[in-house]
C-alpha cells in the first residue's frame, strides 16, 4: 500500500475546491500538530492559535502541493515555521501578544467559553474523554486491544501488525475497526450525553 | 451506520484502503457529517492512546479552521501539476534526439543523392565505402556478365550501368589545393606534398588502367567457371 494515499485523496478533492475535504484533514492532524507547535509554546491556548494559523496557511498553500512529500510532512513545515515566527513576534512585542488575547469581542468570548477547555467544564470533558478511552481500552479482548494499540501507539502498518500477531491483513484491519467502534461507541456517550455536542470533537 | 464503511473509514484513516475506495470514500467523507465526526472521534482515540500530553481533546479547532476556510476563496479547480517521475521525462528523450538526428542524416542522403548526377554517383559511393565498392564493383561485374551470358538481361540491382571512372581524386586537384592554401603550410612540407602528388601520380595511372583489368578477367571467368 503506497503511504500518504488517503491524505493525497482528500487534498486532491480540496485542491478541486471541496472544502469540507479540508475539515477531514484538520480533524486528523489537529492533535498532532497541538502537541507539534507545543515544543514551541507552552501555553496550549497560543499552540491552538498557532495550529490554527497554520492549517490556514496550509490551505492557501495547497494548490502549490504537489505530492512530492506526505502531507503531514508538509504540514508539519508550515507549522514549524508559523509556530517559529510566533515565537520572534512575541518576543518582540509580549505586550501586544497580551492585549490580543485579552481585547477578544464578545463573540469569542461566547464561543470561547463554549470551547476553552480551561474552563471547568472543558477541563471535565477533557479527562472524561481520556478516561473513557482509556477504560474502553482495558475492557477490550486481547487481541483488539493489541492491534489497536500496535497501531496507534506503535504507528505499525496492517502488514506488520499481521506479522507481528501472526494472523492475516484482513484479520488486523477487522480487529482495529472493531477496536475503534467499541470505544467510539463509548466516546460518543461521552459527547452526546456529556454535553451533547458531536461537532465539538475538533 | 453501513459496517463495510466504516470498516473502510477506519482503513482509510490508517492509511490502509486501496486507492479506488480512498477516493469514493474522501469523497463522501467531506460531505457527510456523521461520518467525519467518526473520523475526528477515531482521531481522538488515537491522541489518546498516544497520550499527547497538553492537548486538549475539546477545543474546537477544527471548528475554528473550518469557520475560518469558509471565508477562505474556494482553490482553482485546477490542481497543482503532477511532479513528473524521472522516467516519464528521461527515457524518451535520447530515442528524441536519436531519431531527430536519423531524420535530419536520412533527409541529407536522400537530398545529396537527388543532387549527384548519375556518372558521379558511383564515385560518392565508393568514396564513402571504397573498399567494399570495388569488391562489389567485381563482383557485381562478374555476376552481370554471367548474367548477361545466361538471360541476356543486365543486372542493375548492384551496379549501375556507367562503371564508376574516377575512383580517386586527380593528384593535380590535390596539387591545386595545396597551391591556393601555400600560405598555410611550411615550404618544406608543401614541397613533399607536390613530390607525394606528383609521384603518385604516375602510380595513380597504372592502378586505374589495371583497375579496367578485373572487369574483363571476371567476364573470363564467368565464360570459364571453374
Amino acid at each position: 500500500m503506497s503511504a500518504d494515499i488517503s491524505d493525497l485523496s482528500l487534498v486532491r478533492r480540496v485542491q478541486r475546491g471541496d472544502k469540507g475535504a479540508f475539515d477531514a484533514l484538520v480533524l486528523k492532524y489537529q492533535h498532532k500538530l497541538v502537541k507539534l507547535v507545543m515544543r514551541y509554546v507552552r501555553n496550549p491556548a497560543e499552540a491552538e492559535d498557532i495550529a490554527q494559523e497554520a492549517f490556514i496557511k496550509a490551505y492557501r498553500a495547497l494548490p502549490q502541493f504537489r505530492g512530492d512529500s506526505a502531507f503531514y510532512t508538509w504540514l508539519y513545515r508550515i507549522a514549524i515555521n508559523t509556530a517559529k515566527n510566533a515565537v520572534v513576534s512575541r518576543d518582540r512585542s509580549p505586550i501586544e501578544y497580551d492585549l490580543d488575547r485579552n481585547n477578544t469581542d464578545e463573540s469569542y468570548d461566547m464561543q470561547g467559553r463554549m470551547k476553552d477547555p480551561d474552563t471547568p467544564e472543558g477541563l471535565v470533558l477533557t479527562d472524561e474523554i481520556r478516561s473513557t478511552v482509556n477504560s474502553a481500552i482495558e475492557a477490550l479482548p486481547e487481541d483488539l486491544r493489541t492491534a489497536i494499540v500496535l497501531r496507534e501507539l506503535e504507528g505499525l502498518s496492517y502488514e506488520e501488525i499481521a506479522a507481528t500477531m501472526d494472523c492475516p491483513v484482513g484479520t488486523v484491519r477487522s480487529r482495529i475497526f472493531r477496536a475503534r467502534e467499541a470505544i467510539d461507541r463509548r466516546l460518543r456517550e461521552v459527547f452526546e450525553g456529556g454535553l451533547g455536542r458531536v461537532e465539538e470533537l475538533g | 451506520m453501513n459496517e463495510e464503511l466504516d470498516s473502510q473509514l477506519s482503513a482509510m484513516f490508517d492509511d490502509e484502503l486501496p486507492a479506488a475506495e480512498c477516493e469514493l470514500l474522501a469523497r463522501r467523507l467531506s460531505r457527510d457529517e456523521l461520518l467525519k465526526a467518526r473520523w475526528g472521534r477515531y482521531a481522538v482515540i488515537g491522541a489518546t492512546i498516544r497520550a499527547e500530553g497538553g492537548v486538549r481533546l475539546n477545543a474546537g479547532l477544527a471548528g475554528r479552521v473550518s469557520a475560518a476556510i469558509s471565508s477562505e476563496p474556494t482553490l482553482a479547480a485546477e490542481p497543482a501539476p503532477q511532479p513528473k517521475k524521472r522516467w516519464e521525462t528521461s527515457w524518451w528523450q535520447p530515442l528524441a534526439g536519436v531519431a531527430a538526428a536519423a531524420g535530419v542524416a536520412a533527409v541529407s542522403i536522400y537530398w545529396m543523392r537527388s543532387q549527384v548526377l548519375p556518372d558521379t554517383l558511383p564515385y560518392v559511393a565508393t568514396s564513402v565505402v571504397p573498399a567494399v565498392a570495388t569488391a562489389n564493383t567485381t563482383l557485381a561485374a562478374t555476376t552481370a556478365s554471367a548474367t548477361q551470358v545466361n538471360t541476356g538481361e543486365p543486372d542493375s540491382y548492384v551496379v549501375p550501368k556507367n562503371a564508376p571512372r574516377r575512383l580517386v581524386v586527380p593528384s593535380t586537384e590535390l596539387a591545386n589545393y595545396v597551391v591556393a592554401h601555400s600560405e598555410f603550410s611550411s615550404p618544406v612540407t608543401r614541397r613533399n606534398l607536390l613530390s607525394a602528388f606528383m609521384a603518385s601520380e604516375s602510380g595513380t595511372a597504372g592502378t586505374s588502367a589495371g583497375s579496367e583489368e578485373p572487369t574483363e578477367d571476371a567476364q573470363d571467368d564467368a565464360k570459364n567457371p571453374q
